[in-house]
């Protein structure tokens, strides 16, 4: 069937390219170096195998202790929240990880060490942003530039441009040979709590929350489990807003959840609705922040009027008092 | 009258011809593995650009189920049996056992690529009657696409222009990476330019070299594979023969071609 050649260097190189690329850049290839690591009792830089689609999902997602101060008294600009989003991957990164940042700050007059003080450290990583900004006008190219280097990000954009379409994280992420597996999961980790520092808040600040965030015994089940979300006590039929730009993945009803809406805002970031009363909105729909998107109630498995917020960053929920910067209403103007 | 000598016969003349030969002789166990790889590199292109679509369905799916599921008290309780956050790796789930499944049905037949000899130089009069007396060899390309033409089933057609795609996908990715790898190695070493330039020239070079030397490989060989599978049936049972698996693997093969396969970025 296939002639016999004498072209073994060429058809061997190539292989070997095919090779090295399935090691390195699928699931499957994974799979393999997990095995061998396994069997041998060594280390593996493989990433969790549902990283491979989205660069986070499978990864830990660093979870902030506290807000800065600052923040805590007014609403941050998405400059501010790049910068602490960064700073905060930035501390969950191995060394190894953390060296481009590290050097690129170096590079423009910032103390490395700076970048990771929980004080002096998102103040450190704004001018290291600012410094960035000239040459990588979007936040997914900067924050590429942060914890890749100057010079791949400066490629991966070209490359993104010649092959046209949307400027995202994960084709940018791409463009990257082996060996940037750690700094694409840093830059996606970062969007991901900036975007959710950004998030308003769906019903007013005022509105009292009857359970937090956390394991709790059920009031219906009377067992114990993860509250995976806040319950805020708002009357039937108040007015519930998008917490931020997004699509609405999801809007149904069951017995469980009532009413529920979700949506995707993109980065990694995603809110859940429950218990409402109607639903403004259809799935699919591209809502904007600010804007209604249900009135809440008491529908499914609830004791009484309430809105059941949820957070969700990486497809894991996290608390959204976590990310609660200071007091305001979902159309981002501050409630005094 | 003269036969022409076979090129594998022709004395060494280089250093290179002599590595050439040598690794020659290990391409039973390259070969497949190269194609192998290929294709696992291709279906994992196609199946990124997929995992967003399939989150959508599955949170559509789950919508309904919940919904249905909700009306009876008995099975109230099987709506949290996918909560809202597990959703979403439920979905990538199954994002990675789609791509694990392509691997089986496209990659796996590579394992049993075999390459034989060429047909020893004959005479000219010897070769007219070798055709006359055998039509076709059984499977050559003409052949192959004889019978694709002649019996068209689902596996003889699906799989090949799949794996067709998913090769094309592949030796993007491989070119992509290539790309990368030279431009960041060799730019402390040889300037931008030199380093841009050679990056590109060899971006384009492995993309040709992986479809020209492996690509076509992986797609005779599906071929071979699928119209064994349904030569080996009957022919009302071969168009049933794989079509599950022709299924799974013809929206992969598409998203490869429209979504993966940016061929013309290595020119820009």
């Amino acid at each position: 069937m296939f002639a016999r050649r004498a072209r073994g260097l060429l058809d061997f190189t190539f292989a070997l390219l095919c090779v090295w690329c399935a090691y390195h850049h699928t699931p499957a290839g994974a799979l393999v170096r997990r095995t061998g690591a396994w069997a041998f009792h060594t280390r593996t830089t493989a990433r969790p195998l549902l990283a491979y689609y989205d660069g986070v999902s499978g990864t830990a997602m660093p979870t902030p202790n506290a807000l800065p101060a600052s923040m805590l008294t007014r609403v941050p600009t998405s400059v501010e929240a790049l910068a602490w989003g960064t700073h905060s991957a930035l501390k969950g990164l191995d060394p190894k990880a953390r060296e481009p940042a590290l050097a690129l700050a170096r590079e423009v007059g910032i103390a490395p060490e700076t970048l990771l003080d929980a004080g002096r450290g998102p103040a450190a990583t704004r001018r290291l942003l600012d410094a960035l900004a000239a040459d990588f006008p979007s936040e997914e190219a900067r924050v590429t530039a942060v914890f890749a280097g100057r010079v791949p990000a400066r490629f991966a954009l070209e490359r993104v441009g010649a092959e046209g379409g949307g400027l995202t994280l994960e084709r940018l992420a791409r463009q990257l040979p082996p060996g940037f597996e750690g700094s694409s999961v840093g830059a996606a980790q970062a969007l991901a709590l900036s975007t959710a520092l950004m998030l308003g808040w769906p019903v007013a600040e005022s509105a009292p929350v009857t359970s937090p965030f956390g394991y709790r015994t059920h009031p219906t089940l009377r067992t114990r489990r993860m509250h995976t979300g806040v319950d805020l006590s708002v009357r039937t039929g108040t007015q519930v807003s998008a917490v931020a730009a997004g699509v609405v993945r999801r809007a149904s009803e069951d017995s469980v959840n009532g009413r529920v809406l979700v949506l995707d805002h993109g980065r990694g970031v995603t809110t859940a609705y429950c218990h409402n009363s109607e639903l403004l909105v259809k799935a699919g729909t591209r809502v904007e922040k600010g804007q209604a998107i249900a009135l809440s109630g008491s529908t499914g498995r609830s004791t009484g009027p309430h809105l059941h917020y949820q957070l969700e960053l990486a497809a894991r929920p996290v608390d959204p008092f976590g990310f609660r910067t200071a007091l305001r209403v979902a159309d981002g103007a501050t409630e005094l | 009258m003269p036969s022409r000598p076979a090129s594998s016969e022709a004395p060494s003349s280089s250093f290179l011809t002599d590595v050439s030969r040598f690794l020659g002789a290990f391409r039973w166990a390259f070969m497949p593995l190269g194609l192998l790889a290929l294709v696992a590199v291709g279906v994992h292109a196609a199946a990124d650009t997929l995992d967003d679509r399939l989150l959508t369905a599955v949170d559509r799916l789950d919508s309904a189920f919940d919904g249905f599921v909700g009306q009876y008290p008995a099975t109230a309780s099987l709506v949290d049996w996918v909560s809202l956050e597990t959703r979403t790796r439920l979905a990538r789930a199954l994002t990675l056992a789609w791509e694990l499944a392509a691997d089986l049905l496209l990659a796996l037949p590579a394992l049993g690529y075999r390459e034989v000899a060429a047909p020893a130089p004959t005479e000219a009069w010897r070769a007219v009657t070798a055709l006359s007396s055998e039509p076709s060899a059984p499977s050559s390309w003409k052949a192959l696409l004889q019978r694709c033409l002649r019996r068209p089933t689902p596996m003889r057609w699906v799989r090949p222009l799949a794996t067709a795609g998913v090769v094309l996908a592949g030796a993007c990715t491989v070119a992509r990476l290539v790309q990368g790898t030279v431009y960041l190695s060799w730019r402390p070493l040889f300037g931008d330019t030199v380093a841009d330039l050679s990056a590109r020239g060899l971006a384009v070079a492995a993309l040709c070299g992986v479809s020209v030397s492996l690509g076509w490989r992986a797609v005779l060989r599906n071929l071979q594979h699928a119209d064994a599978a349904c030569a080996a049936v009957g022919p009302r049972r071969a168009w049933t023969r794989g079509l599950l698996g022709c299924v799974l693997v013809a929206p992969l093969g598409l998203a490869a071609v429209w979504d993966a396969a940016p061929v013309l970025s290595f020119l820009r």
